[in-house]
């Protein structure tokens, strides 16, 4: 076979999980190639404008630690930054941040095109070309030839991507893009599984239009919390983002024009996402409310363009023009883009390995929307885990794992290879048993030696590291032996706060767990030369850290009971086939992994509880039968 | 088994389990293959252990029960209201942005004690229930011919034991199940208590002592036509340690006299029946006797009982796990470590019922608040 052009690792995609992966799979050290149908429109945020939130945020900061790219650019791009659950404990605090559209995109494009080893092509990918269950490379709409050692496919909603706005329906990945039929088609007929999902996006209204004076304003943080662990500060001007709310009268209206929405009238079959309901679901599925909370958001510094978050709908665009104006300080808006709804193609992502490489095909990965997830941050760090194992691959070095125990990311992947979606999948915290050691002020500690020893975190950044982590060891050596006695000033006022007497002398670390304690009330009570080697967010993170700790420990010894048969001995010649119930593919995992013990066949990924279940009781009567 | 209709039972059992699986299989083979087909859930295949070494007719029917999946029945709506309470929580943490309703400390405090509360209650019934399930010893002692063998054979009901005018007949110990409203009761009837040049009657006395050790209840029978003797004295100050009562025997007689007794024994606060072996006069007075001490204490017998030392011990877990909830909330702490105590009652409660895994907890979010940014 003869190809036009040869790289190590091929991207096909330019959305989160593309640019991520691209990024990753050239800084260590693979010859990349971003393949794309739009250079104009890498990055490209498809519908909110915004990074981060609870779990998301926590998925920006995990993907900083291992030395992607998406905290860098959101922070360069921010224009309304919080901290969302600062009243709360750390474990659950995340950032949150609207970006400026455009600003985020090309500073996006500007990263990549900074990037050695990476290349940016634009076409359209029609086949993969393989011998066998070998991965030799793809092939264009426009006919060239390109070979690859390893790829990977971000495809987003492109795949047999198909728009609705109430009865009109039409081909695309995107409003305006086109979509992708034949790569589709191709995946297919390589027997992959695949599935329909769906998805949606509000109007885009002009900001002109709009009686700014009827909302209530929701302020940017006063201090902005930064995604990256490199950002020392966010320097860009912030802006205010706006609540607005529905009526009875717009929830009447979209109640007798149901029939002319696509999802209840049945045209749509792909499944969406329960916590990203088009308005249509929110007034049908909760009648009892009489308003929806929506947030009015501007699109950038520069730009008429604003978002309606909260009204994703698929009715007829006329009609959606109808109810906005229905809308309190919307009675005069004009609306730019009108939303709709997308159905698309997605893999069964149970076909993948924890690498997120496909088991029919070496060197072939799936990563993004693909895979049934939605959310850029969800794209990126799948992203990032594929193109580290696709330059992995092609330098031929062993390939790079997650365990859920230590990341939000392994959680992801875990959860998609196990079980599989129903639904585009989410990352909330409460996925995690973890969710107290997996904080978003800790995920340096937890993968920056991994980023280091991929070689994705240059010199700078470790160095920054090691001085955080120096800085951290104070911070837990103070807690420990700084004192609070009677005599000192802020005894008696610390007292009141507790509501409690704290003794004659009380170290800090005891000093934290009274009631109503906080790392500012604690810092504030640090001599000046430990205020000098100790920032006040390195001792937030010790606290957090001598905070939780018997939790987990009480969550550890549950979870250890529930885990507790994990020593039982798998004996050598065990056959997996004579297990009751088992299914061919489950035998096949197990025969493949070949587990020793219990424990380990825990391990194999894409085995199920209910396949666990069999194997154990199995086990145990051949232990009886054995012991009798 | 000597509990009523045995055999019928026992075809019973095997045609149960017989419908559960096709074949007869080795032991204990098809309730874990149902177990792990998803057919029957754990606490369902040990009830049908139960069911096979059921005692009495309670104990058969607390099998049944469990075997019908009651216990899961009767954990779900505290799982229930346990599930509503996490997921307000864990909403109130995942969706601080969208526009949910104010969290209800108070509301949230007051459902959570009566949760503690309902829980403890059933944990409770495992003490009862336990002793319907394994029964309790009761042993015979006292001095030789005081009427233990007449005593034992009126409670069995029928002849058992060799009675005599011989005092020393009872060589050995004699052990029977009787059924006592209900609760399995595993009596022994032991040879006399007394020294002994026999050879043969000192082992008898020996495993009398050894039983004795064992009970969970010891019967001290006396002769109360008798003044109160030094073997008696003996017998009394041997049980004085262990749970006991006292049967006052042979009432039927004219020279019985309960006061005599009182006087000479000094009162120690035992129970006393006074009782008639040949006459049966006093028999529902010992019975009850018999049983007060195991008693439930909460008038709970007619509910259902938890016999497993597995359940009570996962129940007094989410209890306890409850419970360190609970003072966190009255100390106004953040929900992720309330929730932290929730998530572990719930896993334990979950080993009873089957899981409930972080997707359905998310359906349950979505389906009661809307949500959607």
């Amino acid at each position: 076979m003869i190809f036009d052009e040869a790289f190590d690792v091929i991207v096909i995609g330019g959305g989160h999980a593309g640019c991520e992966a691209a990024s990753a799979a050239a800084r260590i050290g693979a010859r990349t190639a971003l393949l794309t149908l739009n250079l104009d429109l890498i990055g490209q945020m498809s519908c909110n404008p915004a990074i981060g939130g609870i779990g998301k945020g926590h998925l920006v900061r995990e993907i900083d630690a291992l030395g992607g790219i998406m905290g860098r650019v959101i922070d360069r791009t921010g224009i309304q930054f919080r901290l969302l659950n600062r009243s709360r404990g750390p474990a659950v605090r995340a950032p949150r941040a609207q970006a400026d559209r455009a600003l985020d995109r090309l500073e996006m494009r500007h990263m990549l095109e900074g990037t050695p080893n990476l290349s940016l092509r634009q076409g359209m990918v029609t086949n993969l070309l393989v011998k066998g269950d070998c991965l030799l490379g793809l092939e264009l709409q426009d006919a060239r030839r390109i070979s690859a050692k390893a790829v990977v496919i971000a495809t987003g909603t492109f795949l047999n991507g198909r728009i609705h706005t109430g009865r009109q329906t039409y081909q695309g990945g995107r409003a305006g893009e086109p979509a992708s039929l034949e790569f589709a088609e191709a995946l297919r007929n390589y027997g992959f599984r695949v599935g329909r999902l769906k998805t949606g996006t509000p109007p885009r209204l002009d900001g002109r239009t709009i009686d700014w004076d009827a909302f209530e304003p929701q302020p940017p943080d006063q201090r902005a919390v930064p995604f990256s662990f490199s950002t020392q500060e966010i320097s860009q001007r912030q802006l205010n983002c706006y609540l607005a709310y529905t009526n009875e009268g717009v929830h009447r209206a979209i109640r007798d024009n149901l029939h002319e929405s696509p999802l209840y009238s049945g045209k749509i079959t792909g499944v969406g996402p329960r916590y990203c309901p088009s308005i249509e679901d929110k007034v049908v599925k909760f009648p009892e409310k009489t308003r929806h909370q929506l947030f009015v958001e501007p699109e950038g510094y520069d730009t008429n363009e604003v978002y309606l978050n909260g009204f994703s709908t698929s009715l007829p665009a006329q009609l959606q023009q109808e109810l906005v104006k229905l809308i309190p300080g919307f009675e005069q808006s004009q609306i730019i883009r009108p939303g709709y709804a997308i159905e698309y193609d997605f893999v069964d992502p149970k076909e993948l390995s924890p690498f997120l490489e496909t088991i029919r095909f070496k060197g072939l990965f799936l990563a993004g929307q693909i895979n049934g997830t939605t959310g850029y941050e969800e794209a990126a760090c799948q992203g990032l885990l594929a193109g580290i194992n696709a330059g992995l691959t092609a330098l031929g070095r062993p390939l790079f794992r997650l365990d859920r125990k230590q990341s939000y990311i392994g959680v992801l992947v875990d959860d998609l290879i196990r079980h599989g979606v129903d639904e585009p999948y989410r990352m909330f915290t409460s996925r995690s048993e973890y969710r107290l050691a997996l904080r978003y002020d800790n995920a340096d500690e937890r993968l920056a030696p991994h980023g280091r020893q991929l070689g994705l975190t240059g010199d700078e950044e470790w160095e920054r590291f090691n001085k955080r982590r120096a800085r951290l060891a104070a911070a837990r050596r103070i807690l420990k032996e700084h004192r609070l006695s009677r005599s000192d000033a802020q005894h008696r006022t610390l007292g009141q706060i507790a509501g409690q007497d704290l003794g004659d002398s009380i170290t800090l670390a005891e000093l934290a767990l009274r009631p109503r304690m906080n790392a500012e009330l604690l810092f504030d009570l640090l001599p000046a030369d430990a205020k000098g080697e100790v920032a006040i967010s390195d001792f937030e993170s010790a606290l957090a850290d001598h905070l939780y700790s018997g939790y987990l420990s009480s969550q550890e010894i549950t979870l250890r009971r529930l885990n507790q048969h994990d020593n039982l001995n798998i004996p050598s010649g065990f056959s997996f086939r004579n297990v009751n119930s088992l299914s061919h593919e489950m035998i096949e995992r197990l025969e493949r992994a070949r587990p020793t013990s219990f424990g380990q066949a825990r391990e194999v990924p894409g085995i199920t509880p209910a396949a666990l279940a069999n194997l154990l009781v199995q086990l145990t009567m051949a232990q009886h039968l054995t012991q009798t | 088994m000597h509990c009523h209709g045995s055999p019928v039972l026992l075809r019973t059992i095997i045609d149960i389990t017989l419908s559960l699986d096709a074949r007869l299989a080795g032991p204990g083979e098809f309730s874990l293959r149902a177990v792990s087909n998803g057919r029957m859930q754990l606490t369902e295949a040990e009830a049908i252990r139960d069911l096979i070494d059921a005692h009495t007719e309670a104990a058969v029917h607390q099998a049944t029960r469990q075997l019908k999946g009651e216990i899961s029945k009767t954990i779900q709506p505290a799982k229930e209201d346990l599930l509503k309470i996490i997921v307000r929580l864990e909403s109130s943490l995942e969706f601080v942005e969208d526009d949910l309703p104010a969290l209800e400390h108070d509301t949230i405090l007051e459902s959570l004690r009566q949760l503690t509360a309902d829980l403890s209650r059933l944990a409770r019934t495992f003490r009862s229930g336990r002793l319907l399930r394994d029964g309790i010893r009761v042993v015979l002692v006292g001095q030789p011919n005081t009427g233990k063998s007449s005593l034992f054979n009126g409670l069995l009901g029928h002849e058992r034991a060799i009675v005599t005018d011989i005092p020393g007949t009872t060589r050995d110990t004699l052990t029977e199940w009787v059924d006592m409203s209900g609760v399995p009761v595993r009596l022994t009837d032991t040879a006399g208590i007394r020294a002994s040049t026999d050879a043969i009657e000192s082992i008898g006395v020996d495993r009398a002592r050894r039983e004795a050790a064992d009970a969970d209840l010891l019967v001290v029978v006396i002769d109360g036509s008798e003044p109160l003797g030094h073997g008696d004295q003996m017998v009394l100050s041997e049980a004085r340690d262990a749970r006991h009562i006292v049967a006052l025997n042979k009432c039927d007689l004219a020279k019985f006299s309960e006061v005599s007794f009182q006087n000479g024994h000094g009162g120690n606060g035992s129970k006393i029946v006074s009782v008639s072996a040949k006459s049966r006069a006093g028999f529902e007075s010992l019975r009850a006797a018999v049983l007060e001490p195991f008693a439930n204490g909460n008038g709970e017998s007619q509910g259902l009982l938890i016999t497993n030392a597995r359940h009570y011990d996962l129940l007094q877990r989410s209890v306890e796990a409850i419970e360190s909830s609970l003072s966190l909330l009255r100390a106004d702490a953040s929900e992720e470590l309330v929730l932290v105590g929730l998530h572990n009652a719930l896993r334990s409660l979950g080993e009873i019922t089957g899981e409930t895994t972080a997707d359905e907890i998310l359906g349950r979010i979505f389906s009661t608040f809307c949500i959607g940014k």
